[in-house]
């Protein structure tokens, strides 16, 4: 019997135009990652779904037109009508091809690039938001996703068994979407669900699941387009829908794969693999194994295994139960009634106070406080000097006072333990944070109280401890079940922006201590030479002393031998004294004698000292001449 | 029949699971829990375990973390009494003390929560923080710092605002986390402390010239008498000399105009001893040769 597919194409079309605008508003309503794929997934099914019934719609036309030409070529066979064109005989069918022709590439096309796109934009924007569910919306959404998948199922297998068994080979597209669209609304019921019995990442991970899903319909497409440029033109011959997707129906029937693996296994061994007593066991039972295996995997909640190193918490009805599992295999009622949560209580765990570590300058090996190594924070600190002359001026008016404070940038990494992991666990929402908070306030207060001078030297050594103490006895205070092992002053200094003037003190020191050595040194060779003057001065001294002494003795006596010679002959000595004397002393001058007395001439005698003539040789530029 | 078996037991098992979900839920330790009947909060769960209820739309369950909860609030400026501006971050351990008043007032939502919280705080915050000084907060001496004190009052403003109008919230403690100066404050502030450094190094600088000049002249000092010591002990030896050379004197007394007229001789050497030019006339000795000699007859 001949079966108009066309009302069923239009219902599922209907169905999956309306399914997927209450799924979309639904989405917005939860906010669901896994809402939006399934959003994706079911536009993309009314869009197949239209395609398909508006295909219908064309091949009905042309089997009503054939019927109506059939029946004119009976009545009138030798009408003219059949000697017009064909496509003014058979419009119908000329728009069947056209539209196969043009319109379903197109179509194809357009899927592909929605798939593609679709995929690609999710998965982006899955990785980048923080946004969740929202949790009172939670509970109402899940139910009308089981809603939606239930319908589309009670749909979608009506539609694909009809397809199936008349062989509607239009029909199959949208009824494959319709039953892979209950799966995807009721694996987004579960993303939800799981958030809501605890597993926050449920909703996540079937968005990246549904994002893979619609990547490989996006690749299955370009595949089909692909070979359909090569695939031979047989005319007559019936066609697969180029919008159909293979993998949504292998979503929607995963039986056919049952089926395709058995053939494939006859072909692959030669003899009928699939009639095997095993394998028709297998296939009889499967059920029953997957049943098993759900059993299985739910009894496996009744065992805990917990690691060295770690403690689990028990909620039995969400009760706690104390005390806190350790190392060991333990027994427990199946999940939900009991719940564990584990927690690595052995672990050193590190928080950062006033700074976040870089991983990219990690590598650094050299450690330098006019570059920044992390991103640093700078704390206040107190600053003496600096009160101590706003004290001595009373008279300055306190808004013209500049802030008694200096700035330090501090790097304190505080290690610690979990020691009582009920505390830690059930006292605070988020230990480790309020343990960064404390941390962090007992710097700032410590530092607060706190000289720079001090701080950079002496009191360096106690700060650690002090912090320590105080962190310790914060944690304490909150109850927060940490023990506090180690708080590390590990990188202390002045803000890069001045660090560099911190340097150029200890340059000053280092010239200071110079120009004291220098001088030193320089009084050392002032001494030396003012002692060997004194040595040298005391010594020509006694030199002319000796020589006084020696040469008035040496004139004495001389002068005792002259004096007979002299009383001898008195004129004659002293004029033989006087010249030789005389010749001595004027030997080496220039002599003018006068012999002549009796004139009235005026001798001019120049006495000049004649400039050297080669001096007067020299040329001396003019530069007023040209 | 095997076949409807299976079904009717997976049915079943999928029935009871989703009653479950719809009839019965958990309340864990660390919550706490709301239950509305059409909308309207009938019940405060507190205590864990499991529970009944109908399912929506009739009830609905709104389970709350009443473990303490801690968030910062805005890093903001402000002013203390003294006029110096701050910028200042507290943070705060709240819980959810009554669901029932707590679910309505914020709709059930805890970041709505924190933020009609944030407000008090930072209200609270600002009008503590006018009324002190900066040396509460930061200062040389310890026990001047009112840290804790200044906390108190904070503490003290918001809790009062909570209790006023019961929002179902406790809060159990407000500290600061972090203090700090505006950015062009810092600025003013890294001016300072360059200008600190600066004096320390001008002052080294300045010491170290005084110190090397006072070396130098203690040097010059210790040198100069060195060699004064030494002149003095040349002009006393010369002067022992001229003592030692005085005592032959007696011997030039034995013959005054020799001694005399030798002198002139020597004088006279030492002092034609430089090149020098000289004039004589024919009297001077020897000139005076000169005077004597045959003169020639003039010629015809």
């Amino acid at each position: 019997m001949e079966r108009n597919t066309q009302k069923n194409g239009l219902v599922n079309l209907m169905a999956a135009v309306m399914i997927f605008i209450a799924a979309f508003v639904v989405t917005c309503y939860v906010n669901s990652l896994a809402g939006q794929a399934a959003s994706i997934f079911l536009g993309l099914g009314a869009l197949v779904a239209f395609g398909s019934w508006f295909q219908m719609r064309l091949e009905e036309n042309e089997r009503l037109e054939k019927l109506e030409i059939d029946e004119l070529a009976r009545t009138k066979g030798d009408s003219t009508l059949f000697d017009a064109k064909e496509s003014e005989v058979f419009p119908a069918r000329r728009s069947r091809e056209q539209f196969e022709k043009f319109f379903v590439p197109g179509f194809a096309v357009l899927l592909f690039i929605l798939e593609a796109g679709g995929a690609w934009l999710l998965w982006r924007w899955i990785g980048k938001t923080t946004s969740g569910i929202v949790d009172v919306r939670a509970m109402p959404s899940l139910s009308l996703f089981a809603i939606f998948a239930l319908l589309l199922f009670l749909l979608g297998r009506f539609s694909v068994t009809i397809a199936r068994l008349g062989d509607y080979r239009l029909l199959r597209p949208g009824s494959s979407f319709l039953l892979a669209g209950a799966y995807v609304c009721a694996f987004t019921a579960l993303g939800i669900a799981g958030i809501k019995t605890g597993f926050p990442k449920t909703d996540f991970w079937i968005a990246r699941g549904l994002c893979v899903l619609l990547g490989l319909m996006a690749a299955e497409m370009l595949l089909t387009l692909l070979l359909e440029i090569y695939r031979p033109r047989v005319k007559g011959k019936i066609t697969r829908p180029l919008y159909e997707s293979r993998v949504v129906g292998l979503l929607a029937q995963p039986e056919s794969l049952f089926t395709t693996a058995a053939q494939t296994l006859d072909y692959q061994f030669g003899f009928n693999v699939s009639e095997t007593w095993f394998f028709q066991l297998l296939q009889k039972n499967l059920a029953y194994l997957i049943l098993a295996q759900l059993a299985v995997l739910f009894l496996s909640t009744c065992v805990v295994f917990v690691d060295a190193g770690e403690q689990v918490v028990l909620e039995h009805f969400g009760k706690r139960i104390d005390p806190p599992l350790t190392a060991g295999a333990h027994l427990k009622l199946p999940w939900p009634v009991d719940k564990i949560y584990r927690y690595r209580t052995e672990q050193i765990q590190t928080i950062y106070v006033g700074f976040t570590p870089d991983t990219g300058k990690d590598e650094q090996n050299v450690i330098l406080w006019t570059v920044a190594h992390n991103q640093e924070q700078n704390f206040l600190v107190a600053n003496r000097q600096t009160a101590m002359i706003q004290s001595d001026n009373t008279d300055t008016n306190d808004t013209l006072k500049a802030p008694p404070v200096s700035l330090i940038t501090v790097s304190i990494p505080v290690q610690f333990q979990i020691t009582n992991v009920m505390d830690w666990a059930y006292n605070n929402g988020d230990p480790t944070n309020l343990l960064t908070d404390l941390a962090t306030r007992e710097v700032v207060h410590y530092l607060a109280g706190v000289d720079l001078g001090d701080f950079l030297s002496h009191a360096r050594l106690q700060a650690a401890d002090t912090l320590q103490q105080q962190i310790q006895a914060e944690a304490n205070e909150y109850n927060l079940g940490a023990k506090i092992l180690f708080v590390g002053l590990q990188d202390v200094h002045p803000p890069t922006t001045v660090a560099g003037d911190y340097e150029k003190v200890v340059g000053a020191y280092q010239t200071y201590f110079a120009k004291i050595l220098n001088a030193k040194a320089d009084a050392i060779r002032t001494n030396a030479l003012a002692g060997a003057l004194a040595f040298t001065t005391t010594n020509v001294a006694d030199a002319t002393r000796e020589q006084l002494e020696v040469s008035a003795f040496a004139r004495a006596a001389l002068f005792t031998n002259q004096i007979p010679a002299f009383e001898a002959a008195p004129s004659v000595y002293k004029q033989r004294a006087y010249f030789k004397a005389f010749a001595d002393a004027t030997a080496s001058s220039r002599k003018y004698i006068l012999l002549v007395t009796n004139t009235q001439d005026v001798i001019i005698f120049d006495l000049e000292d004649k400039i050297r003539n080669d001096l007067l040789d020299l040329n001396v530029p003019n530069e007023q001449s040209p | 029949m095997k076949q409807n078996l299976l079904t009717i037991v997976i049915g079943a098992v999928l029935v009871i699971i989703f009653a479950l979900l719809l009839f019965v839920f958990q309340v864990r330790q660390s919550e706490i829990a709301v239950v509305t009947t059409f909308g309207k909060p009938v019940q405060n769960i507190t205590e864990p375990g499991a529970y009944f209820k109908w399912p929506w739309p009739i009830q609905n369950v709104y389970k709350f973390d009443k473990r303490i909860q801690n968030f910062e609030d805005k890093f903001s400026q402000t002013l203390t009494a003294d006029n110096n501006n701050l910028i200042v971050t507290i943070f705060t351990g709240w819980e959810i003390s009554d669901a029932k008043e707590f679910y309505p007032k914020f709709l059930g939502s805890v970041p709505a929560a924190q933020r009609a919280l944030e407000s008090m705080m930072r209200n609270a915050k600002n009008a503590v923080i006018a009324s002190h000084n900066l040396s509460d907060f930061v200062n040389s001496d310890p026990q001047q710092l009112k840290f804790d004190a200044i906390e108190g009052e904070i503490k003290a403003e918001v809790q009062a605002e909570l209790s006023t109008n019961n929002y179902g919230i406790q809060l159990d403690f407000l500290a600061f986390k972090k203090i700090e100066l505006p950015e062009s404050v810092s600025a003013t502030v890294f001016s300072r402390m360059t200008a600190e450094r600066q004096q320390i190094i001008s002052s080294l600088q300045f010491a170290g010239d005084a110190e090397s000049n006072n070396i130098a002249s203690a040097a010059d000092r210790l040198a100069a008498g060195v060699v004064n010591n030494a002149l003095a002990d040349a002009t006393r030896i010369r002067g022992e000399g001229e003592a030692a050379a005085a005592q032959v004197l007696p011997v030039f007394q034995q013959n005054p105009e020799l001694a005399n007229y030798l002198l002139r001789i020597d004088a006279l050497k030492q002092s034609l001893n430089q090149r020098s030019t000289l004039i004589f006339d024919e009297r001077t000795p020897p000139f005076d040769l000169f005077q004597n000699l045959p003169k020639n007859s003039p010629t015809n």
